[in-house]
């Protein structure tokens, strides 16, 4: 034992002396290192063969990156003190079928036209050079050990500098045929072709071109940096860039301008296999034009930082968000806006890194614009995803929104100039501007939305009033009566009505002034509509105290007196943002569970309500009020009974008075408490009520919540609106409606909901980091396929499949942590053109300018619009019938087909070329 | 489903809310499953509220709910309760048509619009099923439209306390089910202003699911 071990250690040392001195212990001190080394690859092959590609596969071999079929197992091996590395490349499907020239052939099997093949090289392939004696050496290794196990692999090995690509190679091709391969690059010589013999044989014929085109977009990294002040308009030099950015109508281009994620086309035409019988023959098709390609193939060229990691080096929404997330985490340190405005400032960089702090006049150009070039706006909702609703942010066209928008790009929220700026609009009764000044609030958006919502209503009511002190003329009947006009000029039968705010009780001014459907709106049911006022039913002598009506309701007549019943015009049901459903929830809590609590606010409506009721119908008895406000307790008595009652009378409804019928059993109760509160309630008209909302106090209180606002209660707000907002804005691009964006778009919507859910411990840091690392990947494929959708506008299937393609190749590294997986993968898919596309594709190789065209010089045809090909790929071969050879009979392979026993691979222009060479011959 | 004999601790709080046309019987509901009784109420005005603390399923919970009125009036007003709530109870009465017609029309567009929740569940429940002899909607009708609506189906009735406490149970089940209901449900409990719940209450959400 221990001599063997010594023997083989003196066998490495020294491996060319043949170890004839020593004692036959054991085969191996007989074998040299060389024939050790031969029968370890022996070895390993016969492994592989008797595996088959299907066991192999489970033995987990590797599928190459630029193939769809073709994988590779390896094994190590030592011989004399250097370690080599033996792979067999081989395709999961062998059909037997010769390799088609496509796009993603193995350089290999391009070159020699083989299909499986074993490589062997030293193991650290670049620092080992092997010169040519020692290649051939290591070749011979390899086929002595092949033919032993009767292989029929072709076996390669790398010569001199890789970059070379230069191999040597051989096989086996049965008992008499043997396979010579070589290839090598030639620096600097022209190529012809006349040394084929061309008269004697018949030549087949490849080619294939591959073309480029001018990259779109050459100086991105300056672009990149002014695109950053003039997008944002804060260009204070006033410099304008008369360059036109790619994505200038794309929906981000306001913010900030991406870089063109596609840099370019490369397409690649294939002329298959031709036969060639002279030179002339030869000559054309060396010239043939791309169009006459059976194939085209084309495949994008993606700038590389589509492919990179979060480094920070991409602008963009993301890297926005990310600065913010920073910010709200120093935000939960701060106590007030002072001490963190003041870490904000430039002292410390840590919010403002990367960020150019705009001059004082910017913040003010934006404040301007932010709220007096504001359109106003009633209807939001454009443009939004369906879940957007579900992130608590506000609606991308809001004031808020855009603060928190314009806030990302500043790197510094200028809170106190905002908060400044609306308070002033308070004082000077202005309306906000992006923000409706009526309808509900919505209280799926943030609380500084509902809010500023709240602030916007309140000033608008407050500038009626103004209105009204200033014009207040008429009297009370007067304006009874221009009311009742308006209702027969503006309302007609419609069921909203104006609402009624005022104090002063002039009423017209409401009923031009909004559309605050659903709220106040008349309670009519069962196609009882508001009449018109001008209907011949106002003739009764209680008309003159009649106040505050809205016009009569159809068909409904009053209990007690012969009058049709008014429906009066109410107050609106006071507006609550979500701190106050919360004050309130709070307080009934804090009743605890007391049986018959019943909320104050809503006795307040009911007691409102009744009031105008009692003012519009002066007759009438609380039973009218139920018919009114609750029909569902009011239970008519059966129609038999009231023919039976009141005769003849059935053709008007109108005439069938009084009405018969009674309360439901809860309203007659004994006790019941909205027949005490209408005995207590006094007529008014809902203009002489109290005001269910004091607009004075609640706007004040909105400003002090806004100018009270501790900074991580802002931060935490402004982070969802901001990723709500800049999802919005990215979501408005069209990009050709590509499946996997859809979805990737729906599902960023999903975690962005709920992730930013939980907006309340320090924990959720790292989730929103997370989250805006998921969005950087998103907004990075949508500004692909956004650049895919305009450069293929009329090749929507092309920009679809190259889009779905990336998108495979992208999934898989979008991983979410913060941590980057470097995988150095190429994407390198291609995609067949098909025939009716062929126009478009053409059309993308513009005509090259005059300063492009000195390439032309070097030209060598098959131009394409004027365009060189960058790369021209060539095979020749030459086939024999082998099946008269009665060597070969032995063979099935070889006596039934032809052979290839000439082939030559051509690669790259004249200058530049790639010459591969395998050769058959008997020995 | 026991009340809880302390009432201070709990694991999770839920809200539910109690929508439909007036007089379908949805405060005589709630208190049928509150404190087990039934007698004619007067008419809701705007809201009211209810809290029970319910041991389900091994976890000790408190139910907020909401009992919202039927009139239209305060309908406006109503929107603002399905905020935050985690299980939605639509209710009809089985002898009024228009009672069954208007959830569909009316009641279930409300929801779509004014739920701040995607996940929350919603209950259709035929309430007054004790008047068989004057039903006009069939089970058949209100099986149909969950199915379509995609939300959970019972009939009961408040007055014969038939298949209350189920309906309510069933509910909660669900809500139980469903992951982001219930961090929601322990988050209220964070948040909550009267916690007078021991801390522990978080060691106990994450043991127990």
């Amino acid at each position: 034992m221990a001599s063997s071990s010594n023997s083989k250690a003196d066998a490495d040392v020294d491996d060319e002396v043949p170890e004839e001195a020593l004692e036959h212990f054991d085969d191996f001190t007989l074998a040299s290192s060389w024939e050790r080394f031969i029968s370890e690859i022996e070895a390993v092959c016969r492994l592989w063969m008797a595996d088959g590609p299907k066991n192999l596969l489970e033995k987990g071999a590797v599928l190459l990156v630029c193939s769809s079929n073709l994988y590779k197992v390896k094994s190590e091996m030592k011989y004399a003190l250097k370690s080599y590395c033996m792979e067999y490349y081989f395709e999961s499907t062998s059909d037997g079928k010769a390799i088609e020239w496509n796009s993603n052939l193995h350089d290999l099997q391009l070159c020699f036209g083989v299909k499986e093949f074993l490589v062997i090289a030293p193991q650290s392939a670049s620092g080992v050079v092997l010169d040519a004696p020692e290649a051939s050496k290591l070749l011979s290794a390899v086929a002595i050990a092949l033919s032993n196990c009767s292989s029929l692999w072709p076996a390669f090995v790398p010569v001199h500098d890789p970059s070379r690509k230069a191999y040597i190679g051989i096989q086996n091709m049965g008992t008499v045929f043997t396979r010579r391969f070589e290839a090598d690059k030639i620096g600097s010589q022209a190529y012809s072709t006349s040394d084929l013999s061309l008269h004697l044989f018949k030549v087949q014929f490849a080619m294939r071109l591959t073309y480029r085109t001018v990259p779109y977009d050459d100086d991105d990294d300056i672009k990149g940096i002014d695109a950053e002040l003039t997008n944002s308009r804060e260009n204070p030099s006033g410099e304008t860039s008369n360059r036109t950015q790619w994505d200038d109508d794309c929906s981000w281009s306001e913010w900030y301008s991406a870089e063109d994620p596609v840099r370019g086309f490369e397409l690649i035409a294939i002329l298959s296999d031709k036969m060639v019988e002279s030179s002339m023959e030869m000559a054309e098709l060396e010239n043939a034009s791309p169009h006459e390609a059976e194939k085209w193939l084309i495949s994008p060229s993606f700038s590389p930082n589509l492919l990179e990691g979060s480094k920070g080096s991409r602008i963009g929404f993301s890297s926005q968000l990310h600065l913010l997330v920073d910010a709200l985490e120093m935000s939960f340190e701060a106590q007030f806006m002072e001490d963190f405005v003041s870490v904000e400032n430039p002292g410390s960089d840590n919010l403002n890194s990367s960020m150019v702090i705009p001059p004082p006049t910017v913040i003010d150009r934006v404040m301007k614009e932010l709220f007096h070039e504001g359109e106003q706006l009633t209807e939001f909702s454009d443009g939004e995803h369906k879940t957007s609703r579900y992130i608590k942010g506000a609606p991308l066209e809001s004031l808020f929104a855009q603060f928190c928008l314009h806030s990302l790009w500043f790197g510094n929220c200028h809170i106190r100039e905002y908060v400044r700026e609306v308070r002033w609009c308070w004082e000077e009764s202005q309306s906000l501007p992006r923000m409706p000044a009526n309808g509900l609030l919505d209280l799926s958006t943030c609380l500084i939305n509902q809010k500023l919502h709240m602030l916007a209503i309140c000033i608008e009511k407050k500038r009626q009033l103004n209105e009204d002190f200033q014009d207040c003329i008429g009297s009370e009947d007067h304006t009874d009566y221009s009311t009742e006009e308006e209702s027969v000029a503006g309302d007609e039968t419609s069921n909203k009505q104006k609402p009624i705010e005022n104090f002063s009780g002039k009423v017209d001014s409401f009923s031009i002034s909004d559309d605050s459907h659903s709220s106040g709106r008349i309670i009519a049911r069962d196609g009882r509509k508001p009449e018109d006022a001008s209907l011949p039913t106002d003739k009764k002598p209680s008309e003159c105290t009649r106040r505050g009506s809205a016009g009569s309701i159809d068909s409904m007549m009053l209990l007690k007196s012969y009058q049709s019943m008014h429906a009066p015009y109410t107050q609106e049901a006071p507006l609550m943002t979500e701190d106050m459903h919360e004050e309130r929830l709070q307080a009934v809590e804090a009743f605890g569970d007391s049986f018959d609590f019943s909320a104050q606010l809503e006795k307040d409506i009911l007691t409102s309500d009744m009031s105008a009721f009692k003012a519009a119908n002066p007759d009438a008895v609380f039973e009218d009020f139920i018919r009114w406000h609750s029909p569902g307790d009011w239970e008519e008595d059966d129609l038999k009974d009231s023919v039976s009652s009141s005769g003849i009378n059935t053709g008007k409804p109108k005439d069938n008075w009084p009405p018969q019928g009674h309360l439901s059993k809860r309203m007659s109760e004994q006790g019941n408490l909205w027949r005490k509160i209408w005995d207590s309630v006094p007529a008014l008209p809902a203009s002489e009520q109290k005001p269910l909302l004091d607009p004075n106090r609640e706007g004040e209180k909105v400003l002090h919540y806004l100018e009270t606002l501790r900074p991580h209660q802002l931060l935490e707000q402004m982070v969802c609106t901001a990723f709500r907002a800049a999802a919005d804005t990215l979501n408005q691009t069209s990009y050709g409606e590509m499946e996997q964006m859809v979805t990737k778009m729906d599902q960023l919507y999903l975690t962005m909901a709920s992730g930013l859910k939980p907006l309340q411990d320090s924990e959720t840091i790292a989730d929103l980091r997370r989250l805006s690392v998921v969005f950087e990947h998103v907004e990075k494929l949508l500004t692909l396929a956004a650049s895919l959708h305009r450069k293929l506008l009329r090749a929507p299937r092309l920009s679809k499949e190259i889009f779905s393609d990336f998108y495979s190749f992208y999934i898989p590294r979008m991983g979410t942590g913060l941590k980057e997986d470097v995988v150095n993968k190429e994407f390198d898919k291609k995609l067949e053109v098909r025939n009716h596309e062929r126009g478009v594709v053409s059309s993308m190789f513009s005509p090259p300018t005059a300063n492009q065209s000195w390439r032309k010089v070097l030209s060598m045809g098959n131009l394409l619009n004027g365009h060189e090909p960058i790369l021209r790929e060539i095979i020749f071969s030459l086939c024999d019938k082998v099946n008269g050879n009665h060597y070969a009979a032995r063979d099935p392979n070889a006596s039934q087909t032809e052979m290839q026993t000439y082939r030559m691979y051509i690669c790259g222009t004249s200058n530049d070329l790639r010459v591969a060479l395998s050769v058959v011959s008997c020995d | 489903m026991d009340s809880a004999s302390s009432q201070a601790e709990f694991d999770y709080l839920f809200k539910l809310l109690m929508i439909g046309d007036s007089g379908v019987g949805k405060s005589s509901l709630l208190l049928c499953f509150t404190v087990d009784t039934f007698e004619e109420l007067s008419p809701t005005i705007g809201v009211d509220f209810k809290v029970k603390y319910v041991t389900l399923d091994g976890k000790n919970l408190k139910l907020a709910i909401w009992d919202t009125a039927g009139q239209e009036r305060f309908r406006t007003l109503t929107s603002s309760y399905y905020r935050g709530a985690q299980g939605i109870i639509m209710v009809y009465d089985v002898t009024r048509r228009e009672t069954f017609t208007n959830l569909s029309e009316v009641w279930a567009r409300e929801v779509d619009l004014y739920s701040t929740n995607q996940d929350c569940i919603k209950m259709l429940v035929g309430n007054k099923v004790d008047k068989e002899g004057e039903r006009v909607v069939t089970k058949k009708e209100g099986l149909d439209f969950a199915r379509e609506y995609g939300c959970l189906f019972i009939e009961c009735s408040a007055k014969t306390r038939i298949n209350v406490q189920n309906c309510f149970e069933e509910l909660v089940l669900k809500i139980l089910d469903t992951p982001s209901l219930l961090a929601e449900g322990s988050k209220g409990l964070k948040k909550n202003i009267f916690k007078d719940k021991p801390p522990q209450a978080d060691a106990s959400t994450s043991s127990c699911c």
